[in-house]
């Protein structure tokens, strides 16, 4: 019997487990050292700003996490936060309709948006990749044909406490990104359906014959993708006080970047919300310094691409062992 | 030492080897030859390290220790990898296909190794070097055709002139006729027979212990890394290789059938069709083993999958416990109480980035929900070992990843997922596929505890003898629809196979 219970406990307490995590714990170091290096970079203020610029970058990360845990990929967040951001100030700005109405509004326009991009997964039998780019240029259509391709501004400023708010040194923004990590830390990891998303990315066919509804599960990522995209991009447009069509263009990119960082792996079944986070601290870590070295924009994207494939390869690699 | 049919200087040789894996030894000191027109057996339990020698061999894996001597050339080890094995004559026939389905055979037969005209292609010249080669063989697999509209003999077939293209005259058969049925392991004899003829030297890894006496000259007995044993197959009896094979005395393979048949009709199939199967009238008790018989074709897979709410059903009622139900997917069948443990363990029954726990609690996740939200982990582990240790799993601990597992564990694991989500009708698709004599008995033993405890179990296999060992009852499907029914008493294997071959009435 006691063996049974250090077995139990063995069960738990596991090294093995942690280890499992490498790349978050092998993160955390470099973010530690990192921050160590130089003293400007080590200020309260330099250090609230990054957790501000990361905060809602890594809320849109920890939606497109849901639909790579499940083994898809969301092409479409980059046109839903343009969407969401050109329609909020729309509808506050030229048709007046109060903030907290036009929030319902476009929250309920992403979950539509995430139950066609599921559908078309699931029914249509579309490749992920295709249907959310599909989806990506129809939603840019639309985005421009309402705009005429201008930004809308004029937001009150009240509603840029989102982004530049702070509750003693915290930014507000912090506060929704960390709430919503907890939330979804506890939803992927000690619900049932959490589960299921770990479940279905791992083996969609095995989960299904093991009562599991998979299609149901499918759509629900996408849905969930496109509401954390869409809460993300209120938040990038409170920082101007303007509705901008071109708002999320460059977003993909860090967005995939950080996932993969975070150890969610490509192919489905693996990957943590903790890990997302510090993946987009970590990226945002690494653009602040590369700004404080005054290293140039574009040489910023290389440093980028080169950090993405270099983490892939690792994960590759580790996965063959 | 093996006698030799033909006096020749061996074709491999292996000198102690040992393969040392993080953790485990994989081999220990393990030496082994295999001579010029011989087909030399090698048999022992999953992880006993057959397998991993046979890697060796190949050139997939590098040995820690050890020589190896290729028709006399000492290899240099550091050097040799599958491609050089290749060029020194050793072919590998898996039992998973390593075949590209979107080619036609003839293209998988010679991949790599094309014939070229100029910059182009010679299909005229491999056209004719395989017309060769199945003419030598005896065959006439249309290898014209893309590979995925083979069946599954043929494109073994296709894998081993892949083989014999290469020039082999070392042939590794790894689990072979583990998924063909009688006809076509008959012609698989035949054809190891040939190239015993033509002095091929074949390795040949099974668990069907008939076929070793079927067609093999000489065994070596394998058994946790180490060499038990070799000899010649002649001198050998069934038991006693049960026996080196388990390093243990098994009185029976099969356990007694246990008297636990109960007078309420469970499951009743009335017309029941669907795609792949037509027509099935069955009924199974409380309490029983129902075994459902067929070729490779005759729809058993199709009808449970149909049971199981994962194939389209046209026609039929389906009754259980009296009440007629309609199943369409399988979350209902789970509510019905119904439980698949299908044929493709690792495709289909696990999920293979999950661990022990995980996998086990699968199927009766709501089980554990708290508030109708939270899952209660801790009970989740407390269930998962009470039926893991129940079903004497071998593991360290709950949170290892179900691959570092053996088949017969992993498909423990399957079914004990359906004992966790309290299931009443077993659905078992080969249950015991790929895995060893001693895993396999446990899992008939538990299929007996299953129906000793009120519970149903249909039954599935490919083997004859596993069901007249454990059934209560057998149906033969012929072309997805029964065509024979008979109850444990008057079984003969004559009479089944008979049907099975579709020749009955």
């Amino acid at each position: 019997m006691s063996d049974s219970k250090q077995r139990l406990l063995k069960s738990r307490l596991s090294l093995k487990t942690i280890i499992n995590d490498w790349m978050i714990v092998f993160l955390f170091i470099v973010l530690v050292a990192l921050s160590s290096l130089n003293p400007n970079f080590r200020t309260t203020t330099n250090i609230m700003n990054i957790l501000r610029q990361a905060s809602f970058v890594a809320i849109i990360a920890m939606g497109e996490f849901f639909v790579i845990l499940i083994g898809h990929m969301d092409m479409s967040i980059t046109s839903i936060i343009n969407i969401v951001s050109i329609f909020f100030a729309g509808f506050v700005v030229n048709n007046g309709i109060p903030m907290g109405l036009s929030f319902i509004i476009v929250l309920l326009m992403s979950v539509f948006i995430g139950i066609i991009n599921g559908l078309l997964v699931v029914y249509g039998k579309v490749p992920s990749f295709i249907a959310t780019l599909v989806v990506m240029n129809i939603l840019k259509g639309l985005s421009y044909i309402y705009s005429g391709g201008l930004p809308i501004s004029g937001l009150p400023s009240s509603f840029g406490k989102l982004a530049l708010g702070r509750l003693g040194v915290i930014p507000y923004a912090v506060i929704l990104m960390i709430v919503v990590a907890v939330i979804l830390y506890v939803y992927t990891e000690h619900t049932a359906i959490g589960r299921s998303f770990y479940a279905v990315g791992g083996n969609s066919e095995a989960s299904k014959l093991s009562g599991i509804n998979t299609n149901f599960v499918i759509i629900l990522a996408f849905v969930l993708c496109a509401i954390l995209s869409s809460i993300g991009a209120l938040g990038l447009t409170s920082k101007t006080l303007s509705g901008n069509v071109t708002l999320g263009d460059n977003i993909l990119f860090d967005v995939m970047t950080i996932c993969v960082l975070g150890g969610t792996s490509l192919s489905g079944g693996r990957g943590r919300v903790v890990g997302v986070v510090i993946g987009a601290l970590f990226l945002q870590v690494i653009s602040n310094i590369m700004v404080i070295l005054g290293v140039n924009t574009y040489l910023q994207w290389v440093v980028k691409g080169l950090i993405l494939i270099v983490v892939v390869l690792i994960d590759s690699r580790s996965k063959k062992e | 030492m093996t006698k030799s049919i033909k006096s020749d200087s061996p074709l491999i040789e292996v000198k102690n080897c040992t393969k040392l894996f993080p953790a485990t030894v994989a081999l220990d000191d393990v030496s082994f030859t295999l001579l010029p027109g011989e087909v030399h057996a090698l048999v022992g339990e999953n992880g006993a390290g057959k397998s991993t020698l046979v890697k060796c061999i190949s050139g997939e894996y590098a040995m820690t220790k050890g020589e190896l001597f290729v028709e006399g050339e000492q290899i240099h080890l550091r050097d040799y990898n599958v491609r050089e094995a290749q060029n020194r004559h050793i072919g590998i026939v898996h039992q998973e296909f390593q075949l590209m389905e979107e080619m036609t055979g003839l293209e998988n037969i010679y991949v790599g190794h094309y014939s070229q005209k100029g910059p182009f292609v010679d299909w005229k010249d491999l056209d004719a070097r395989a017309q060769k080669l199945f003419e030598f063989l005896g065959s006439n697999v249309n290898y014209n055709v893309p590979v995925k509209r083979l069946r599954t003999a043929d494109k073994q077939i296709i894998q081993l002139a892949r083989a014999l293209a290469l020039d082999a005259k070392t042939i590794i058969f790894d689990e072979l006729t583990a998924v063909l049925p009688e006809a076509d392991i008959q012609n698989i004899y035949r054809i190891i027979n040939l190239l015993r003829d033509n002095g091929i030297g074949i390795i040949y890894i099974s668990h069907r212990l008939d076929e070793i006496f079927d067609v093999c000259d000489s065994y070596t007995v394998l058994m946790d890394g180490k060499h038990i044993e070799t000899g010649d197959v002649g001198t050998l009896t069934k038991d006693r290789l049960i026996q080196l094979i388990s390093g243990r005395e098994l009185t029976k393979v099969y356990p007694q059938v246990p008297d636990s048949v109960s007078n309420d009709i469970f499951l009743k199939l009335k017309n029941f069709s669907g795609n792949g199967f037509n027509n099935i009238d069955l009924t199974a008790k409380k309490g029983e083993v129902v075994g459902i018989a067929g070729l490779v074709g005759a729809g058993k897979t199709e009808l449970l999958q149909s049971l199981f709410g994962n194939n389209p059903v046209t026609n039929g009622e389906m009754w259980l416990n009296g009440k007629k139900i309609n199943i369409h997917n399988p979350k209902a069948a789970i509510k019905e109480g119904l439980g698949l443990i299908p044929d493709e363990r690792r495709m289909l029954g696990l999920n293979r980035v999950f661990d022990v726990r995980k996998n086990a609690t699968l199927a009766n996740l709501n089980k554990y929900k708290i508030a109708n939200l939270f899952m209660d982990q801790n009970k989740e582990y407390e269930d998962a070992e009470t039926v893991m240790d129940q079903l004497n799993l071998k593991y360290s601990s709950l949170r290892q990843n179900i691959n570092t597992l053996s088949g017969g564990n992993q498909q423990k694991v399957v079914i004990g997922k359906w004992i966790i989500a309290d299931t009443d009708l077993y659905l078992m698709d080969e249950p015991t596929r790929g895995i060893d004599v001693g895993a396999k008995s446990e899992i008939y033993h538990l299929i007996h505890e299953l129906v000793a405890q009120g519970k149903c179990v249909i039954l599935v296999s490919p083997e004859l003898e596993e069901l007249l060992g454990l059934c209560h009852k057998i149906y033969v499907m012929y072309e997805g629809e029964i065509c024979y029914e008979t109850e444990r008493e008057n079984f003969s294997q004559e009479e089944i196979m008979t049907y099975l071959l579709g020749s009955g009435k």
